[in-house]
């Protein structure tokens, strides 16, 4: 046991941040990571190493289809299907996305075969890994399939998708399923950990310039416990996440760590909601884009379920007893 | 990154629940639940110098100063057993004292505690707050002034907690009134049965006592002056951060919430759902835990991670403690229950140790570089 990161994982973020933060417009941005290797990470890396690279992804506010595609590569190499895909995902030579779980709880499988509402980042993508009634499948895109975009907060790239899935999928033991749904879901609580940071620290750089009767609001306790709370909230939602995807990665379907982290991830809702508050009028213009944080907090917070849904998941995990 | 107990860290916890499971017996429970840890030449006598035997009171000390030498994760994995088990173990004088004696101390000093430290037979009561120096700890007025070979104290402490089952005070006096007042502050250690020392207990509403000592014309030998002069602070705040970080094991927690859950049986949906959330919270003050540990098997004292897990589980205690009696109902306020008694000790962590107030500053000035708003 040694919870703090290795050298390795500290170069790792220190590159993935390099690239992230090069001002490179959203084409050229992709061949940089694919060219970094990020794209490789689910193969070549561990689940903890995709897990730094959300933590950055989140910080940079990277547009969605690096993870979608990535998390497209996971299902590829966990569940064994539309295995050729794979290389071109991993390479960049292809984008991908992912319909494997109801957006509304992740738990539960889609609910309408042929149809899932909610995909990210569909329109791009040239391969759809879902989840159907006949077993997982990878979709091409290119054949036959509807795109109808849903417009979403944000901007955030979802997207109703139609396809045939007359083909015979393959059958995935549900508990591999879920330990692949698990996974996103606690990468996705590394990128609301990402946001978190990138928040936090704003914020703090904004308390400490800006000036009211005659000192920096960063000198007022009442400016100083709102920060401490947001770190604190962020200390436990960067653990838990940590955790979860360090036990998924070891093999573990994970789900009462999977829960935890997306509970304790839901928090970073309320830090961005709290750096408006400090921020006041400054961070509620779009011109400063606090709010683009603030958004990819409370859509990733959403999609798969929330706090409350990720308490139902913890709750089939304890150990209810009758009374003693 | 690595969450996962190794095997040797697997073995160690085995062989600590093994020793709790043959020496925390019935009579010493028993004893504790009667007495807390006050009774003296009993059950809790006797199982604290199977510790000592043990060797368990210095075990992450360097072998040099008669330490197993083991790490500050051993420490940690022992003391949450310990608290899950609900028996004291290695105590503050080992957990912050003792390390700030090998760090700072005089090579007399180092000769004249450590090993008594080790054996169990040294114990420190802190004696830091005054009637008027508490959160702002610096304004203490206790004074100590050089005579000779000795240095004579006068003055009081307050919250002087254990100072009746002490051997030696751990005590914050100010030795140069003329500095700024952190760098006239030194640490003495006084033997508690020197002439002059009054004690005056306190009772705590949770039945905790704690006390009030007065100092009158207290001598002490010049070399019982731990480290350098005037330089007492920082071993008074270093000492806090490994207090605050030996404050802050998960394991009674764990115990309570499971000890709830088994009792609570089948609870009403609402209920469950909030257990459900204090279960995620426990497993995040453990992971906090963990954190820390690394962090001083690292060779850092962690001062705003304890800080942020002191924060978490004092305010998580209070929590679960008021969880427990909305679920047990009127059943829940019985005298000579657990929780009832929980939620009396609990608001004892969030303002002991410093306050959780004061750590959000220290949270926000040290960890976030905000200015001091002038404490």
């Amino acid at each position: 046991m040694r919870v703090i990161p290795s050298q390795d994982e500290r170069d790792l973020a220190a590159m993935c941040r390099g690239v992230l933060a090069a001002d490179l417009e959203p084409d050229a941005q992709w061949k940089a990571l694919a060219d970094a290797g990020v794209l490789g990470l689910p193969v070549d890396g561990g689940l903890t190493d995709v897990g730094i690279f959300c933590v950055e992804a989140g910080r940079a506010l990277c547009p969605r289809v690096v993870q979608s595609t990535m998390y497209a590569a996971l299902a590829i190499d966990w569940l064994g299907v539309g295995s050729d895909w794979l290389p071109r995902l991993t390479s960049g030579d292809a984008r991908g996305t992912y319909a494997l779980f109801d957006p509304r709880d992740a738990s539960v499988g889609l609910p309408v075969s042929g149809a899932a509402d909610f995909v990210t980042d569909a329109d791009v993508a040239d391969v759809i890994i879902a989840s159907t009634s006949s077993g997982v499948m990878a979709v091409d895109t290119s054949t036959g399939v509807s795109v109808e975009p849903v417009a979403t907060m944000g901007g955030y790239p979802a997207f109703s998708v139609r396809f045939d899935d007359a083909a015979a999928g393959v059958d995935v033991d549900p508990a591999r399923l879920r330990r692949l749904t698990n996974a996103i879901v606690a990468l996705d609580c590394l990128d609301l950990v990402g946001v978190g940071e990138a928040v936090v620290e704003r914020t703090v750089e904004y308390t400490k310039m800006r000036e009211q009767f005659g000192r920096p609001i960063a000198s007022f306790q009442a400016a100083q416990h709102l920060v401490a709370d947001m770190h604190i909230a962020l200390a436990a939602a960067r653990l838990a996440a940590q955790s979860a995807v360090f036990w998924i990665g070891k093999g573990r379907t994970a789900t009462r760590e999977t829960a935890v982290a997306r509970m304790r991830a839901a928090e970073v809702k309320k830090i961005t909601l709290d750096a408006h508050q400090l921020h006041g009028g400054m961070g509620y213009v779009v011109d400063t884009g606090l709010y683009k944080f603030s958004e990819r907090a409370r859509i990733l917070s959403t999609l798969g379920g929330g706090a409350d849904i990720a308490a139902t998941w913890l709750e089939n995990e304890m150990n209810w007893k009758p009374a003693r | 990154m690595d969450f996962e107990l190794d095997d040797e860290q697997r073995g160690w916890v085995d062989e600590v629940r093994q020793f709790l499971a043959e020496n925390v017996t019935a009579a010493l429970k028993a004893e504790m639940a009667e007495h807390g840890l006050e009774f003296q030449g009993g059950e809790l006598t006797a199982f604290r110098r199977k510790i000592g035997e043990k060797g368990w009171f210095g075990l992450n000390w360097p072998t040099q100063y008669g330490g197993l030498g083991l790490t500050p994760t051993h420490q940690h994995l022992l003391m949450s057993e310990f608290e899950y088990a609900g028996v004291p173990g290695p105590d503050l004088t080992v957990t912050s004292i003792a390390p700030m004696i090998m760090r700072h101390g005089t090579e007399q000093n180092k000769k004249d505690f450590l090993p008594g430290i080790a054996r169990g037979e040294i114990v420190f009561a802190l004696g830091y707050s005054e009637p008027n120096a508490g959160t702002d700890l610096a304004a203490l007025r206790t004074r100590a002034v050089r005579d000779g070979d000795e240095w004579v104290i006068n003055g009081s402490k307050i919250w002087n907690s254990g100072a009746q089952r002490s051997t030696h005070e751990w005590l914050c006096v100010r030795t140069d009134p003329d500095a700024p007042r952190h760098r006239g502050i030194s640490v003495i250690a006084v033997p508690v049965d020197s002439p002059g020392i009054e004690i005056h207990p306190l009772i705590a509403w949770s039945g905790y006592r704690t006390n009030e000592t007065f100092f009158n014309d207290v001598r002490v030998p010049a070399a019982n002056l731990i480290g350098e002069v005037n330089a007492g602070w920082t071993y008074i705040t270093g000492a806090l951060d490994l207090e605050r970080g030996a404050l802050t094991n998960a394991g009674d927690l764990r115990r309570a919430l499971d000890d709830l859950i088994a009792i609570a049986g089948s609870p009403e949906p609402a209920f469950r759902r909030r257990l459900a959330q204090a279960e995620a919270d426990v497993e995040v003050a453990k992971l906090m835990g963990y954190e820390a540990a690394s962090l001083l098997d690292s060779g850092r004292i962690p001062s705003i991670e304890v800080s942020v897990e002191k924060i978490f589980t004092s305010e998580l205690r209070q929590r679960i403690a008021d969880l427990a009696i909305d679920v047990l109902g009127p059943d829940g306020l019985r005298v000579g229950t657990f929780f009832e008694r929980l939620y009396r000790v609990s608001p004892l962590m969030r303002f002991g140790g410093g306050t959780n107030e004061v750590l959000r500053d220290v949270i926000a000035q040290r960890g976030h570089t905000m200015p001091s708003y002038g404490r």
